[in-house]
């Protein structure tokens, strides 16, 4: 049985050098006459099926159902950044005094910042300032005494500008904080 | 296997089965031909080849898709069809090409019933024979991937490499104020908007079987991470939570993946598994960690963070620990993405005040600047590794390019009517 086995082996090493041995032989060239040869493996004897998984235009959501919700704006001035960067300036001081003040006068209202970013940049990284610069000034507002459950945050980094042109002028007014009530603001 | 066949008698059924997997396994090996091309070798020439128009009805129309795709890879040189001697009804001979430098003749038919089927020989004019024949068959509305299919074949027939030619691309696309998931082919043909709500969306990314992707959007002033599911066609939120939530790549099991979140304060990065329905954090720093892209071996993340003072990006193994700094030049380097081989991490940086794509060694050396003019963002590559894909503002509105992985034959893809970023190249 053993030697069996050998035998085996020995096949299966002459069929491997055999057959490689003829992948890479170079037959002289042929007459084009001559009926045509492909390499084995390389000649399909059934066609090839094209197929593609059909990708529908309608997309069925399941499980969550996210509502529209509207806010009341402008009842305060947006706080500015500088490019890059989400400290918040010592002239916003009084406004955010006035904005804490108000929430502490209005006990039912929730509070929230928007923080956005201009154009420049990439579009992730810019997610991430907005989140950043608004949470900078929730930290601010809770800093001053108000509860940190009655502010949130929302960050559109680039993609909601205020101003759509493609200079400085446009950017730093893009680059901000904006307030939104939503609900108990009466 | 057919050199066995007649002494197998010899043994048994059993050891016939066994000798039968034995030369099975040895198979690649056989059809491991000549090469034509060494596409690995920098010095590659290009391939003179000569593709015919099909016999046929749309005959013209696939060899024109065959000679794009060939030609946009860089490896080939499509010959002047006025300068072919011999005609396409001809029998194909050597002597016809070889004085005319082309090494490598394709030759087909087409036709038109039910479906539309092709017959495809590919000649190689040095060895005077054929070294491909095939049959296809497809819908008929699906002639162009028929046709991307018979360059793939013709591609890996003279290269040894697979291609790429049937392979899609997935972006956000911007219309009238509303953005939504697009994939298209990879040339910017039969591009398709996927039906989603919402008003904000990032970039996809695909599993890696390609029958999903995940991505962000923000919906009902959250920011989720949803999963779309292409052959059941079903979008599911899979995670939610205040703050950001920032989808990056899935690991290559495709049972988990990487996101960034501010779930905890600051922007930092997770993994979520799909299964257990679980997340797991990787880092806390005071800064932003954003943009977490997987190497394809799962073991190495690239992402942004800000903790040296300006958006930088930083390699380090899976479970977070390791981290290391891979860019120093400029002060504006995000959005990284490895190359398929791990060797390289695709990024855009800033530079003179606009962004422009590089690639890097994940040890930071061998800095490579593949982009000059717009802004040029979200670069990845294709699954071969041989291209990148990216976004550009470079001709006004920004929309999806394309380019070879040196910078070569940049082309817009996307049509100048849409804004669109975030694209992201599918596994197959």
């Amino acid at each position: 049985m053993k030697r069996y086995w050998v035998f085996l082996l020995v096949f299966v090493v002459a069929i491997a050098f055999g057959c490689s041995q003829r992948a890479i032989t170079q037959p002289e060239t042929q007459p084009a006459q001559q009926k045509e040869q492909t390499k084995e493996g390389m000649e399909s004897k059934t066609p090839e099926k094209v197929t593609e998984a059909k990708v529908g235009s309608n997309v069925e959501s399941v499980g969550s159902k996210e509502m529209e919700i509207k806010g009341q704006e402008g009842k305060w001035a947006d706080i500015l950044f500088d490019f890059d960067k989400y400290d918040v300036k010592a002239q916003y001081k009084d406004e955010l005094t006035s904005i804490a003040d108000w929430m502490t006068g209005h006990t039912g209202a929730t509070l929230s910042i928007e923080g956005n970013t201009d154009e420049r940049g990439t579009n992730e990284y810019n997610l991430a300032l907005g989140d950043r610069r608004a949470k900078a000034v929730k930290d601010y507002l809770v800093s001053l005494g108000v509860p940190s459950s009655r502010v949130e945050t929302l960050s559109y980094g680039e993609e909601k500008p205020l101003c759509k042109e493609h200079n400085e002028a446009c950017w730093a007014r893009n680059r901000r904080a904006h307030f939104v009530i939503l609900g108990g603001g009466k | 296997m057919r050199v066995g066949a007649g002494k197998i008698t010899v043994a048994g059924s059993l050891s016939m089965a066994a000798l039968c997997f034995l030369c099975l396994l040895l198979t690649p090996s056989f059809s491991s031909a000549k090469i034509f091309i060494d596409i690995t070798s920098p010095q590659a020439r290009k391939l003179p080849i000569a593709v015919f128009d099909f016999q046929g009805p749309k005959g013209k129309e696939i060899a024109d898709i065959i000679r794009d795709d060939l030609t946009f890879t860089g490896f080939f040189v499509c010959i002047n069809k006025a300068s072919y001697i011999e005609t396409a009804s001809q029998a194909f001979d050597p002597r016809n090409w070889t004085p005319l430098g082309v090494d490598a003749v394709v030759k087909g038919t087409a036709t038109l019933g039910s479906n539309l089927a092709a017959t495809v020989t590919l000649y190689d004019t040095l060895e005077g024979r054929a070294i491909l024949k095939k049959q296809y068959q497809a819908a008929e509305d699906l002639l162009r991937p028929l046709a991307h299919a018979i360059a793939d074949d013709i591609y890996t027939a003279l290269t040894g490499q697979p291609g790429v030619f049937r392979t899609r691309i997935a972006f956000v696309g911007e219309k009238g104020g509303r953005s939504g998931i697009y994939i298209t082919d990879w040339d910017g043909h039969r591009m398709k908007k996927i039906g989603l709500r919402g008003s904000m969306v990032l970039s996809p990314h695909w599993s890696p079987d390609g029958t999903r992707i995940i991505y962000s959007a923000e919906r009902g002033r959250q920011w989720s991470i949803y999963l779309l599911d292409f052959l059941r066609m079903t979008e599911k939120r899979v995670f939610t939570s205040a703050g950001i939530n920032i989808a990056g790549n899935f690991f290559p099991r495709g049972n988990s993946f990487v996101f960034s979140s501010s779930r905890a304060g600051t922007p930092d990065l997770y993994t979520y598994s799909l299964a257990a329905g679980s997340v797991r954090r990787l880092t806390s720093s005071y800064g932003i960690e954003v943009s977490p892209a997987v190497s394809p071996d799962g073991k190495h993340i690239a992402f942004v963070s800000d903790r040296g003072g300006s958006p930088q990006v930083y390699v380090m193994d899976s479970d977070g620990t390791g981290i290391r700094r891979v860019t120093f030049e400029g002060s504006y380097n995000t959005s990284p993405y490895w190359s398929p081989t791990g060797d390289r991490i695709v990024f855009a940086g800033r530079q003179g005040g606009r962004n422009q794509i590089f690639t890097v060694k994940p040890d930071g050396s061998q800095l490579v600047q593949l982009t000059e003019s717009g802004n040029n963002e979200d670069p990845s590559f294709s699954p071969d590794g041989r291209y990148i894909t990216f976004s550009s503002d470079r001709d006004g509105r920004k929309g999806i390019y394309i380019m070879r992985a040196n910078g070569e034959s940049q082309k817009r893809i996307t049509p100048r009517d849409l804004k669109a970023f975030g694209p992201r190249w599918s596994p197959n």
